[in-house]
C-alpha cells in the first residue's frame, strides 16, 4: 500500500498537484466523529428531558475522551501530544506569520495554535464529563453515576459547573469552526477533508514529512478495550 | 456646595434630610432582611426535599435497595410538601430585588401555582403510603409520578438554572 500511494503521489507531483500524504490515522478520525455525534446527542437529550440517555451518552463520551488522551501518548505521530504541544515562542511566531499572511504551507499535523486548541477542547471536555458524573438535578431525582458519593448540595454545585463548562465548550467549538473557515477562505487550506479521509494533498514543498508513523496496534486494542470498559462501568454507576 | 450656600439653615435642613433618609433606609433594609430570611428559609426547605428525594432515588436505583431509607426519606417529603405554598408569601418574589429563582407567575397566577403545589403534596402523600406498603415496584411508579409534579411546577414557576 505504501509503494502504491508513494508512486501515485509521485505521479501527482509530476502533474503539479502535489503529493497525497497520510496525516491522520483512523482512530483519531473516528474519535473526532464520535465526539461530534455524541456531543450533539448529549445536547439534544438534555434539552428534551431524556436524562437517562443523556447520562449514558456522557459515559460513552468519557470512554472516547479517555481513549483520545491515551492515544495522545501511544497513537500515530500526528496524534501525540508530544508532537503538537508547542512552547509559547513557537505559538507566537506562528500567530505572527498567520496575521502577516506568510506563505508557509500548512504542514502535516496540528499547527502550533491548533495544538493548543486540541488541548483546550480535550481539557474542557474531560472537566465537563468529570463534573457531570457528580451532577444532581434540582428535584434530586436524576443524577450522574457518582452523585451518590456526594451530598445533594455538592451535586447541585456540580450541575452549576456542568452548565458553565458546557458554555465554555461551546465557545471553544465556535472558535474551532471559525478557524476552519479562516483556513478554508483566507489560506485556501481545506482542513475538513483530511480529517475525514486521513489524507492531505501537499503542494510541492521542499521538506518531505515522510510516512505517517502509526500507533502501536496492541496498545490501540488495550486502550480501546480499557476505555470502553470504563464507559460501561460508569453507565452502571461504577458499582464494584 | 449646596450646604455652604444655605448657611446654617441649609445645614439644619440637610441634617433632617439625612436623618429621614437613614430612617427610610433602615426600614427598607429591615424589610429586605425579612425577605432575605424568607427566601433563605424557602431554599432550605427545598434543599431538604431535594436531599430526601436524592436519598430515595439512590435506593430505588440500587441493586440492593434499603426500603427503610426510602420510607424515612419519603416521610420527610410528605411532611414538607403540604407546607410549600406558605413558603411563598407576597413580596418574596423577584420584584423584591433579592436573588431568587422564583418566577413572578407564582403571585400573578396563584390558582395555577396552588394547583401544582397541591398535586405535589398529593403525589408525595401517595408515595408515603406506597413506601409504607414496602412494594418496590409500586414505590418506583409513584416516585416517578411525584417527580413529574416537581417538573411541571418547576417548568412553570421556577427560573431555569444558568
Amino acid at each position: 500500500m505504501t509503494d502504491e500511494s508513494s508512486s501515485s503521489s509521485a505521479a501527482a507531483e509530476r502533474l503539479g498537484r502535489g503529493r497525497l500524504v497520510r496525516v491522520w490515522d483512523a482512530p483519531t478520525r473516528w474519535v473526532h466523529i464520535l465526539i461530534i455525534v455524541l456531543i450533539g446527542l448529549a445536547w439534544w437529550t438534555e434539552s428534551h428531558d431524556q436524562m437517562d440517555w443523556h447520562i449514558r451518552i456522557g459515559c460513552a463520551l468519557l470512554g472516547v475522551v479517555l481513549f483520545r488522551l491515551a492515544w495522545g501518548v501511544f497513537g500515530a505521530a500526528t496524534s501525540r501530544f508530544s508532537s503538537f504541544v508547542r512552547g509559547p515562542r513557537t505559538v507566537l511566531g506562528y500567530a505572527v506569520k498567520l496575521v502577516k499572511g506568510g506563505a508557509a504551507e500548512g504542514g502535516v499535523g496540528h499547527n502550533p495554535m491548533g495544538g493548543w486548541s486540541v488541548v483546550a477542547l480535550l481539557g474542557v471536555m474531560a472537566a465537563e464529563i468529570g463534573v457531570g458524573l457528580f451532577c444532581v438535578d434540582v428535584d434530586g431525582l436524576e443524577s450522574g453515576p457518582l452523585a451518590d458519593r456526594v451530598s445533594f448540595q455538592a451535586g447541585r454545585a456540580a450541575a452549576h459547573w456542568h452548565t458553565v463548562l458546557f458554555n465554555a465548550l461551546l465557545a471553544l467549538i465556535a472558535l474551532h469552526l471559525c478557524a476552519i473557515v479562516f483556513y478554508a477562505v483566507v489560506r485556501r487550506d481545506n482542513l475538513i477533508g483530511p480529517m475525514l479521509t486521513g489524507r492531505k494533498r501537499l503542494s510541492a514543498t521542499p521538506d518531505d514529512p515522510g510516512a505517517l508513523k502509526p500507533g502501536s496496534p496492541i496498545l490501540f486494542w488495550m486502550t480501546a478495550a480499557g476505555a470502553a470498559g470504563v464507559a460501561v462501568w460508569a453507565a452502571y454507576g461504577f458499582k464494584v | 456646595m449646596a450646604v455652604r450656600q444655605g448657611g446654617r439653615g441649609g445645614g439644619w435642613r440637610s441634617a433632617v434630610v439625612a436623618t429621614t433618609a437613614l430612617a427610610v433606609m433602615a426600614v427598607a433594609s429591615a424589610a429586605a432582611a425579612d425577605v432575605v430570611s424568607v427566601i433563605q428559609a424557602r431554599q432550605t426547605h427545598f434543599k431538604e426535599i431535594g436531599k430526601a428525594a436524592k436519598a430515595m432515588a439512590e435506593q430505588l436505583k440500587s441493586p440492593t435497595p434499603s426500603v427503610a431509607v426510602v420510607q424515612s426519606s419519603v416521610k420527610q417529603i410528605d411532611a414538607l410538601a403540604p407546607q410549600l405554598p406558605s413558603w411563598f408569601p407576597v413580596g418574596s418574589g423577584p420584584m423584591s430585588g433579592v436573588k431568587t429563582q422564583a418566577e413572578a407567575e407564582i403571585w400573578t397566577k396563584p390558582d395555577a401555582f396552588k394547583r401544582d403545589a397541591a398535586a405535589f403534596a398529593d403525589a408525595a402523600h401517595k408515595l408515603d403510603v406506597a413506601a409504607a406498603g414496602g412494594d418496590l415496584a409500586a414505590i418506583r411508579t409513584q416516585a416517578q409520578a411525584m417527580g413529574q409534579t416537581c417538573k411541571t411546577c418547576h417548568e412553570a414557576f421556577r427560573q431555569r438554572d444558568d
